[in-house]
């Protein structure tokens, strides 16, 4: 089936003086689960609505299998969205809640009973098609809304932040059946959140926004492994890249000093960039940049340690750490092949043999 | 703690006692009504008045059919209450709806109209009205009497009902429109259901108000529409007052009013102080 196709070209949306969306330009495939990431304001929710209807562009086309849809109703473009609050009719049962969209859409009354009770099954509350949202926990009735949603087959399906509400252990839960309920329904799926976890896990390809703006579209592998840019190398990650001003010299990569050889040749004349480096790829290295620990944080399974070189802080994850104390020199060096580039200017990745 | 509760046992009472004093200048002229209307005329006008008579219904058999029978009146009360109830609701929920949610150009100064008709004094309408009505000779019509009831009761309520309708979230709207439902649905299917108890209080205010008002009826009626408010005066006249029949009508009367009052005190209560509690809906 190859049907859901979404494309959206120079979309523009103001609120007064507010730009919300700069030049937005998406092309989302049939089936595919695609995450709109990014932290709040930055125009990932108005992405949505306006995919809804719910928000016309002022500029821009929107189209859905290559048909124009961008001023269309909400009513007209077959779309099913779940929305952050589940936006549940109080007054009717669960029941009625799901049967709505059929009912609007002039279901023969005889298809609505079983449709109604396939879709509660689908989700694991058919056992409570007699209850008012009232009486349902916070994740029957986030399933309440999926059903709802997925009880017609529409051509898109939208989330806005479904998990938000829920608490952390449900959440997880619920992460995975999601995933599992969206590659058996077979519908484009896009899909709001500021939880960048939530977005890698579930998403087969995401668009990461900033401020109105869209600075990498990729799957999750591509938008953490090969960061675009400066400013989504510092959003991505948990906690996210260390960046820190570096000099490189051919393959010769100076850090405050301290000179690290490059695997790979950079695509790239030299001299001032700022590198990037996951927590993770730091080694405490007897050889390495004296720094001072800050902080050690027990996580667990690992160690976080929040280190300062010179006035920068460094976060790095080590298996384990037996700290002398706070103040603490710790020596540090880079892993060369994990190491990523950016042009300080421009902020743009520097291309390397990895990429 | 037993100093705690013995204080808040004081509060108590001073508040009950408060309350009490204040009831009773309330009650105590619907009790006077209700005493005379069981005396004779004579013993009603009796000084120092008696304390102790012999209770009579005819006072409340004159009222109803005598020959100043207020049933007639009764019916009209009833016609004008009921059908200006019926007609507020009809119009106001939409254009509450419309308040609430619609990007209506001019929104604002719409709104503030609304509520400034709700400011005007009444005494300053009247003669216009009448001339109005005189021009299109509506004075003493059924019609006549209660557009003019709408002009009071249909601000009102669309005020009343535009905040119940603000504090449904939009989410729940869009979410229909997405499935599909056209605005009237959503109206009907969403908004309504959960806006009944702000349409029952504001029902029960519209109905109260016209069948309580007075200066208009007495003003813009005549022998056709009589409201019972005004049919009254007929037991008033320049060579007597006949008290204790006054009475016995006053109280019919106000029958429908304490009944409703009672029925629905609750929902009163809640329409009340909506506006003290409410915080409103965005945008």
């Amino acid at each position: 089936m190859s049907k859901g196709r979404v494309n959206l070209k120079g979309i523009y949306k103001r609120f007064g003086n507010f730009v919300a969306l700069k030049h937005i330009d998406l092309d989302i495939k049939p089936v595919e689960f695609f995450a709109l990431l990014g932290p709040s304001g930055s125009g990932k929710t108005t992405t949505l609505r306006m995919l809804a209807g719910l928000e016309p562009p002022d500029e821009g086309v929107f189209a859905v299998d290559g048909e124009d849809v961008t001023y269309a109703p909400p009513g007209k473009r077959d779309i099913a969205m779940v929305f952050q609050n589940y936006a549940l009719y109080p007054h009717m049962t669960v029941r009625d809640n799901i049967a709505f969209p059929l009912k609007m859409d002039k279901v023969p009354a005889a298809e609505i009973e079983p449709a109604v009770v396939r879709a509660a099954e689908r989700v694991h509350i058919e056992h409570l098609l007699h209850r008012r949202p009232g009486q349902l926990s916070g994740g029957q009735q986030q399933r309440c809304a999926l059903a709802r949603a997925i009880v017609r087959q529409p051509k898109l399906f939208l989330l806005d932040e479904p998990l938000s509400n829920l608490d952390a252990q449900l959440r997880l839960q619920t992460r995975v059946e999601l995933k599992k309920l969206q590659r058996s329904l077979n519908v484009t799926s896009i899909y709001v959140t500021h939880d960048q976890e939530e977005a890698m896990t579930l998403a087969d390809r995401m668009a990461v926004f900033l401020d109105g703006e869209i600075l990498q579209v990729g799957t999750p592998d591509e938008v953490f492994n090969r960061p675009r840019t400066i400013a989504v190398a510092s959003f991505i990650g948990s906690p996210p890249m260390n960046l820190l001003p570096a000099k490189l010299d051919g393959r010769r990569l100076v850090v405050d000093g301290h000179v690290t050889e490059l695997p790979f040749a950079p695509d790239h004349p030299g001299g001032d960039v700022t590198m990037g480096i996951r927590p993770s790829h730091v080694r405490i290295d007897p050889d390495g940049l004296p720094t001072r620990l800050y902080l050690s944080e027990n996580l667990g399974e690992s160690v976080l340690l929040n280190l300062y070189l010179g006035e920068y802080l460094v976060k790095v994850r080590v298996a384990s750490f037996a700290s002398a104390g706070d103040d603490e020199t710790v020596p540090i060096s880079f892993e060369p092949d994990a190491i990523h580039l950016f042009d300080t200017t421009s902020g743009l990745r520097i291309r390397t043999a990895q990429d | 703690m037993s100093l705690h509760r013995r204080a808040a046992t004081r509060r108590k009472v001073v508040l009950m006692a408060v309350a009490a004093a204040l009831l009773l200048v309330w009650v105590f002229p619907l009790i006077w009504a209700v005493i005379v209307s069981f005396k004779s005329e004579s013993d009603v006008l009796a000084y120092p008045p008696t304390v102790f008579f012999e209770p009579i219904g005819r006072n409340y058999e004159d009222a109803l059919f005598g020959d100043f029978s207020i049933l007639d009146s009764l019916a009209t009360s009833a016609i004008v209450s009921v059908s200006t109830t019926v007609l507020t609701i009809v119009l106001a929920v939409p254009a509450a709806y419309a308040f609430a949610r619609l990007k209506l150009p001019a929104k604002k100064s719409i709104g503030f109209y609304t509520l400034a008709t709700q400011m005007v004094p009444p005494v300053g309408l009247v003669i216009p009205y009448f001339l109005i009505l005189n021009k299109v000779s509506m004075l003493d019509t059924y019609t006549g009497m209660i557009i003019v009831y709408l002009t009071f009761s249909l601000p009102f309520a669309i005020w009343l009902m535009v905040s119940y309708m603000e504090d449904i979230p939009f989410e729940m709207e869009e979410a229909a429109f997405l499935d599909k439902a056209t605005r009237w649905q959503t109206l009907w299917h969403i908004i309504i259901p959960q806006v009944r108890g702000g349409i029952a209080v504001t029902v029960i205010f519209v109905f109260l108000n016209a069948w309580n008002e007075f200066l208009f009826a007495v003003q813009l009626g005549g022998n056709t529409v009589r409201p019972v408010t005004v049919a009254m005066y007929n037991f008033v006249s320049v060579e007597q007052t006949l008290w204790a029949k006054l009475s016995a009508a006053a109280l019919i009367a106000m029958l429908p009013v304490v009944i409703i009052g009672i029925a629905a005190q609750k929902q009163i209560v809640k329409g009340l102080t909506i506006g003290a509690v409410k915080g409103g809906g965005r945008r």
